[in-house]
């Protein structure tokens, strides 16, 4: 890979600023080496819980003409044996991971980053913001600083490896929680997950299209929203932050960098460009580098921050 | 983008007691091999192979296993069923003398291939294979559009008794063909795989599948990272090849591992 797409996170270099985000072909080893084979200079599990879950039963995936929309549901097959997948994509590649982990309270996301602490993983990642469990679980933690702030506090104090707080767009007052993760001991924040929740109908059977009726919206007409968290984020706090929503192109990567993204997440995008859809974006963002005279990415200008 | 399409059953069929082929009078785009994702809306949405597809209609052959078919099976023509695709890789269609092998639920994708290479002016032997003679599907079909059809079933109660993989052994024996073309369960495929080094093939293979666009990492398969929704469900012999789960395991619905049985 290119010198200029190396990216520093959190003291690890990486090949290029394109992340696998959770919850897209991470359910197994093999699933997470395509995607670095193809580019990705990091890549995140999908969120392991403390059991097996079989999700949601299907439609769990709705297409419409601005995205998609989906409801998994957190099928994965248990920390104990996501963690064996981490183990034995390690063996097999150098590009660094993000163990995603879900948890329905506080405890069971400190018992879950204890599982972490021996693992192949290089950073753990709290999944505060699944908008698909809302009638099993209620509403994703992450719209209440006090929980977000509590969770993270105590995970950073017993876990081995730095923690990334997966933050929901969907909330009034990102600063104020953002701000909060960042107090708690957060080293860097990923937002945003999917955007909603949101239904869509069947005309003619007169009834929602995914089993779960709701699910989480991704795609190209999330971009500006993303954008926008991202840099109220990036105004906020002085963390890193993995940015994401509606990346498609290379012009679409440089924007999340200027709103305040050090790394930025393609998920959807595989939908859109396929499986080469890192290796397209990293040439791209070359492309428009060496266009605009730039040595590399550090080199992009960040907007000015918002003033409080 | 996809379009689902919510659509009356057109005309149900028997097959077997277990097994029914579901016609819909619509054209869709889609070539043998390639699948649509159906549903009913109850809670469930399953892969399934096209049976045949025309200008003006296309099918799907559904076996009853468990819940979701179950309730496919007390539907009738005029319901409505919602589906969306077509998905997936499909059969590329040879010349010259191919042969076509089909055991028990995995035969009616090769129905459509058989008819698609026969239009192209291929020369085509089916064998299909089932357990037994109450098990077999698409016989008449397959006699009805003019090809050589060998039958075998386990017990011998139709054809030539013993398993498919013998009966292909043995016509290897005495012809050679220039592809070979194969759909059925996971065990006959991976014992055939050796018998077909010298001759160009593809396989139908078969995962749990949820999102069918390529996205929710269900169907990959280990280690190539090949998703089969949509580098399959046809693949050819040399991507075969690397695929060292074929014939061993698969994921389940969690996406743990289980042994094949």
């Amino acid at each position: 890979m290119h010198t200029a797409l190396q990216t520093n996170f959190l003291g690890i270099d990486l090949a290029s600023p394109l992340v696998l985000p959770a919850g897209i072909m991470g359910l197994s080893y093999s699933g997470l080496a395509v995607a670095a084979r193809k580019g990705a200079g990091m890549v995140t599990t999908k969120s392991f819980t403390l059991q097996p879950r079989t999700g949601h039963k299907g439609p769990v995936v709705a297409e419409w003409s601005g995205g998609i929309l989906n409801s998994m549901g957190l099928c994965n097959p248990g920390i104990e044996e996501g963690l064996k997948e981490v183990h034995a994509f390690r063996e097999g590649a150098t590009t660094p991971v993000i163990i995603s982990i879900f948890g329905t309270s506080r405890e069971e996301f400190v018992k879950l980053a204890r599982r972490t602490n021996r693992s192949d993983g290089n950073f753990l990642e709290l999944n505060l913001s699944c908008p698909n469990v809302a009638d099993e679980f209620g509403t994703p933690l992450s719209a209440s600083q006090e929980k977000v702030s509590s969770i993270i506090y105590h995970v950073k104090k017993i876990s081995r490896l730095p923690v990334i707080a997966k933050l929901s767009p969907n909330v009034y007052h990102i600063r104020e929680i953002v701000s909060a993760a960042e107090a708690a001991g957060a080293d860097a924040i990923s937002l945003i997950n999917t955007l909603g929740p949101g239904m869509l109908i069947d005309r003619k059977m007169g009834k929602p299209i995914l089993h779960n009726r709701f699910g989480g919206v991704s795609g190209p007409c999330i971009k500006p929203i993303a954008l926008k968290l991202i840099y109220e984020t990036y105004s906020a706090v002085s963390l890193p932050i993995i940015g994401m929503g509606g990346v498609l192109t290379g012009e679409d990567a440089i924007e999340m960098i200027m709103a305040g993204a050090t790394l930025i997440g393609i998920g959807t995008g595989i939908y859109y460009r396929g499986i080469d859809i890192f290796n397209l974006v990293n040439e791209e963002i070359l492309r428009l580098l060496s266009d605009e005279g730039y040595d590399g990415i550090a080199r992009i200008q960040r907007l000015e921050k918002l003033r409080e | 983008m996809n379009k689902r399409v919510t659509m009356k059953i057109g005309r149900i069929e028997e097959e077997t007691a277990a097994v029914r082929t579901y016609t819909f009078y619509r054209g869709i785009p889609a070539q043998p091999g390639q699948f649509i994702m159906v549903t009913d809306l109850k809670g469930g949405e399953k892969p399934f192979s096209l049976a045949d597809c025309t200008e003006d209609y296309f099918s799907i052959t559904v076996k009853k296993t468990g819940e979701f078919t179950g309730r496919l099976f007390a539907q009738k023509a005029g319901d409505l069923i919602s589906f969306r695709g077509p998905y997936g890789t499909a059969f590329s269609l040879s010349t010259g003398k191919v042969l076509v092998l089909g055991g028990g639920y995995g035969v009616p994708p090769l129905y459509f291939l058989a008819r698609k290479l026969l239009a192209d002016g291929a020369a085509v032997t089916v064998v299909n294979g089932a357990k037994t003679k109450a098990d077999l599907i698409f016989t008449g079909q397959f006699n009805k559009i003019g090809l050589r059809q060998f039958i075998t079933t386990d017990d011998g109660s139709a054809g030539a008794a013993g398993s498919l993989v013998d009966l292909v052994q043995s016509i290897l024996r005495d012809e050679t063909f220039d592809f070979i073309y194969a759909s059925g369960p996971e065990k006959m495929l991976k014992a055939l795989a050796p018998l077909l080094k010298k001759i160009p093939y593809e396989f139908l293979l078969e995962r749990y599948m949820k999102c069918a666009i390529g996205i929710c990492g269900q169907c990959v398969m280990d280690p190539s990272g090949l998703r089969l929704c949509v580098e399959g469900p046809v693949i050819s012999g040399r991507q075969l090849e690397r695929l060292t789960e074929f014939g061993r395991y698969r994921r389940d619905v969690s996406g743990r591992r289980i042994p094949l049985t």
